[in-house]
């Protein structure tokens, strides 16, 4: 039925009818995007995590094997050969695993990002919800070519709301682990 | 004497990781925390390599690459790109901005600094 053939009323309802299921549907989504940040931002922090302290248990466990060859070349328990390839191979492990723990540690720029995207998701959530915002628009006794005039006018206010948060938030960590990325030479 | 490299991120921990991986591996680096900051800092010293994020307040990445490409002595510097972006559209806006290279975030610093020495030894 085209909206000039309606009653005052029944425009009415399909007017409140299509702001609920507007805010309805573009808040849901706004919400799922919010929320899968937060899953991959738990994901990324609890490998990050994981992967640090492994870092850290494994660089302390290197140290002490530096210490004990040390202990074992001044003991004259191994040559000074034997101890410097026991020495260097160390070493290497040791850089291997400060490696990984500077790989871990990019955690908080990544994080910081999909903060900052929620906080603009919210942000313009909050926007849309005072879009919604009646009482400076609504007197006290309305008629119904009022209320529709209102909610018309409140539906537009809700749509730009939206049109802009949804231009604003654009998603640039796409990484669902906290595994070195790619490298491509031009 | 050692390569200089301009490290251009908005974060301060990542600046700290960048640094540290590059100076373990000889080289000297020069911090900056935005796309103008990388640019001021590059036309008061001459960098052999510039490494820089793409999305950060005020000038990006790709801006910052466009910017210094049109300066004299940086037109055949390399520049490589290191970003949480992986897209292929933002990759191929790097490449005709000029950059040399993509390097996705997280990285690693054993590949990261082989990639620099590939480039500028």
């Amino acid at each position: 039925m085209a909206a000039n053939d309606m009653s005052p009323g029944e425009q009415l309802n399909a007017e409140v009818v299509q702001l609920l299921s507007g805010v309805s549907a573009n808040g849901g989504q706004h919400l799922a995007e919010i929320e899968r940040d937060l899953v991959q931002m738990d994901v990324l922090l609890d490998e990050a995590i994981k992967k640090v302290c492994a870092s850290f248990m494994a660089i302390h466990h290197a140290v002490d094997q530096q210490q004990e060859a040390l202990n074992s070349l001044q003991a004259g328990g191994m040559s000074a050969a034997e101890y410097a390839a026991r020495f260097e191979a160390l070493h290497g492990e040791i850089s291997q695993h400060v490696g990984a723990a500077v790989t871990g540690l990019q955690f908080q720029d990544m994080t910081s990002q999909l903060i900052g995207r929620m906080a603009r998701h919210l942000a313009g959530l909050r926007d849309v919800f005072g879009a919604l915002e009646t009482s400076s628009l609504v007197p006290a006794e309305s008629s119904d070519a009022d209320l529709l005039a209102a909610l018309v006018h409140i539906s537009n206010r809700v749509t730009t709301r939206f049109a802009e948060l949804e231009g604003g938030v654009r998603s640039t960590v796409k990484q669902r682990h906290m595994e070195s990325g790619d490298i491509e030479l031009f | 004497m050692s390569k200089t490299i301009l490290a251009v991120d908005d974060s301060g921990s990542l600046r700290q990781m960048l640094t540290f991986s590059l100076k373990a591996a000889g080289y000297r680096v020069i911090e900056a925390v935005d796309g103008q900051d990388a640019l001021n800092k590059a036309k008061l010293q001459q960098a052999d390599l510039v490494l820089t994020d793409q999305n950060m307040p005020g000038m990006d990445g790709l801006s910052l690459i466009k910017a210094l490409r049109g300066l004299k002595n940086y037109q055949t510097v390399p520049i490589l790109m290191l970003t949480t972006e992986s897209g292929d559209d933002m990759k191929a806006k790097g490449r005709a901005a000029g950059a040399n290279g993509w390097l996705v975030k997280p990285f690693d610093p054993a590949r990261l600094t082989e990639v620099v020495k590939k480039l500028i030894g």
